[in-house]
């Protein structure tokens, strides 16, 4: 059995997970399970569907064709069925992604899809479409004097005074060969997240990544226009707008329900920490101009 | 009559006329007397190969994915979007038509009610094609005439768009002219240069869609190139690529005649001679193709 700790959850599961730090077992009580076991093919009385899912009541089923199925239930619970012919390592990939994603969100918290970085313990979070190089710039960061939180799946948190803080997703940051290539990171490259793609795990660049409280969310974004380069912050109606479209899977948040939570959650969040729009030349020879630029703005903020 | 609801693609080799015609079903659904802001469109169609769509759909992180198995979904995804969809909806595809490993068509029937498919002389695509992307015409010719052509597939990196085969420029075109599953209409971008009103009212009227004669003419006078020009050296336009080129260049046909060697034309016209006759492109040299096998070769 191994023992992880995912987004402040504290998870024993039967399967390793890759690029995961393992914590010592047996410490508290166990949030999450995860467990290989039979899982079906559909779900009676589905509510709602899509082509790779179903879910009814707090059970959602997912399915990788080819790969593996996933019986996600209540947001404490991931039974992993692999197919034949596909590895355990292979399912266990889509296990700390897209699997706990859904599992966060029956829990109701709050999860943005982008990576977090911290420096002088406290954190930022940076928001963007998939492909749009949240990784990359959070690797930049960490290249030049910040931490590494968390990666793609970004849960922030109230703490015992309402601050909104960034919960670390307990695995290593992954990127794919161009940035490693472009970073100069070749020798933090660890395995490939599968063997059939050319994203792998970098080593950490410090120690496990801390809880941090949040500074700001910077949601990235192409300089094309109108958009033009530079940091520009979100009017709180745009801000609870963009953060609702930035969540992690927005239409899945939406089926799942616990909108008033989630609604709360947000506004004591955006009482702490402002949004802003970073608007950006795409490209790694501007990868280091946006570095410097975001670092200014950053320091101004905690100034 | 009320227009009938689901997918509609519009599909095109790149650089072929689709934002043209995306802009003009764009102010048409917006029906206001100015022109639409060509940053601000009033559309949701989108493109079929937008990744964040399909991770929408599937609930997975496409990077996980390979990309066959990510091919061996998408028809899945584009059901799903059709199966929620309450009215038309047209979406722009580059991809070619082909099957997904699985053997599945891609774009078939299950999601789609039919095909606009636009199509442009290959001469005036090469040109064009090189400016968009900043790239030599050699290389853009060379890319039209390999049959393994595909855009955002490097192995090393992800894009905000998922692998799109295009076949070669022929391999394109009959892809989508030949399959008989999605009912499609064939809409030449020259054709749509000399008489704008009568071949937008019939690529509407084969996908149904509703529209006055008075809406479809506002529609297309806003969508006008020389007004798309001016609103890009304005403005400029998000879709633009390349750093030097406007999107908007030239729109013109027969601009090739002035841009492409002697040699640039015979490389094309010999691999898509008879696909280019076909569909009333005329050849400026002689071609070899004059053979079953070559004919054969240029598919």
């Amino acid at each position: 059995m191994h023992s992880y700790l995912i987004s402040g959850l504290h998870v024993s599961s039967e399967l390793e997970l890759p690029g995961a730090t393992p914590e010592d077992a047996h410490v508290r009580p166990v949030d999450v399970s995860i467990r290989r076991s039979a899982v079906p093919m559909t779900l009676d009385g589905a509510t709602a569907s899509g082509p790779t899912w179903e879910m009814v009541g707090e059970m959602f089923l997912l399915r990788v064709p080819a790969l593996a199925r996933f019986g996600i239930t209540a947001g404490c619970d991931i039974a992993v069925e692999i197919e034949p012919g596909a590895t355990e390592r292979d399912a266990a990939s889509f296990v700390h992604g897209p699997a706990f994603g859904i599992l966060l969100h029956q829990r109701g918290v709050l999860v943005l899809h982008g990576a977090a970085v911290a420096k002088d313990g406290r954190a930022i979070a940076i928001c963007g479409p998939s492909g749009g190089g949240k990784s990359t710039l959070a690797a930049a960061l960490c290249g030049n004097g910040c931490s590494f939180v968390t990666d793609d799946i970004c849960v922030v948190g109230l703490d015992e005074h309402g601050q909104p803080i960034v919960l670390p997703d307990g695995k290593q940051l992954k990127l794919w060969k161009e940035s490693i290539d472009q970073l100069n990171l070749a020798d933090r490259q660890g395995e490939a997240v599968r063997k059939t793609v050319e994203k792998y795990y970098i080593d950490p660049f410090d120690a496990r990544g801390q809880p941090s409280p949040l500074s700001a969310i910077y949601v990235l974004r192409e300089a094309r226009p109108p958009l033009k380069t530079g940091i520009g912050a979100l009017a709180l109606p745009d801000a609870m707008r963009m953060l609702d479209y930035e969540g992690y899977r927005p239409g899945l948040r939406a089926k799942i329900g616990q909108k008033p939570k989630r609604l709360a959650h947000t506004a004591a969040m955006l009482g702490h920490a402002k949004v802003f729009r970073l608007v950006r030349l795409r490209g790694f020879e501007h990868l280091q101009e946006t570095v410097a630029a975001l670092r200014a703005h950053w320091d101004s903020l905690d100034r | 009559m009320k227009t009938p609801s689901g997918i509609v693609w519009l599909a095109s080799f790149p650089k072929s006329g689709s934002t043209w015609f995306r802009i003009f079903l764009a102010n048409l659904r917006a029906g206001e007397n100015a022109p639409a802001d060509i940053n601000n469109l009033d559309e949701r169609s989108g493109i079929a190969s937008d990744r964040n769509v399909f991770e929408a759909a599937t609930m997975l992180d496409s990077s996980l994915l390979t990309y066959d198995e990510i091919d061996n979904l998408r028809p899945r995804v584009y059901a799903a979007i059709a199966a929620e969809e309450v009215g038309q909806r047209w979406i722009k595809v580059h991809d070619a038509y082909t099957l997904t490993p699985n053997g599945e068509a891609m774009f078939g029937s299950c999601a789609a009610r039919a095909a606009v498919y636009l199509v442009r002389d290959p001469r005036d695509v090469a040109v064009s094609l090189a400016y968009h992307n900043n790239t030599t015409i050699n290389d853009t010719i060379k890319g039209m005439n390999s049959p393994d052509n595909a855009v955002c597939q490097g192995r090393k990196g992800m894009v905000l768009q998922l692998r799109q085969k295009l076949l070669n420029w022929s391999g394109h075109v009959t892809s989508w002219l030949d399959q008989t599953d999605v009912p499609v209409h064939t809409l030449r971008y020259e054709d749509l240069l000399t008489d704008p009103l009568a071949y937008f009212s019939a690529a509407l009227g084969f996908a149904e869609t509703t529209a006055t004669p008075a809406e479809i003419e506002r529609a297309m006078r806003n969508a006008e190139f020389t007004k798309l020009q001016r609103q890009e050296i304005d403005k400029g336009f998000a879709e633009r690529m390349s750093r030097t080129a406007p999107f908007f260049r030239s729109g013109r046909a027969g601009g090739w005649r002035d841009k492409l060697t002697t040699e640039q034309i015979s490389c094309i016209e010999e691999r898509h001679g008879p696909i280019m006759q076909r569909l009333g492109y005329e050849l400026s040299t002689t071609p070899r193709s004059a053979t079953a096998n070559d004919r054969r070769a240029a598919l």
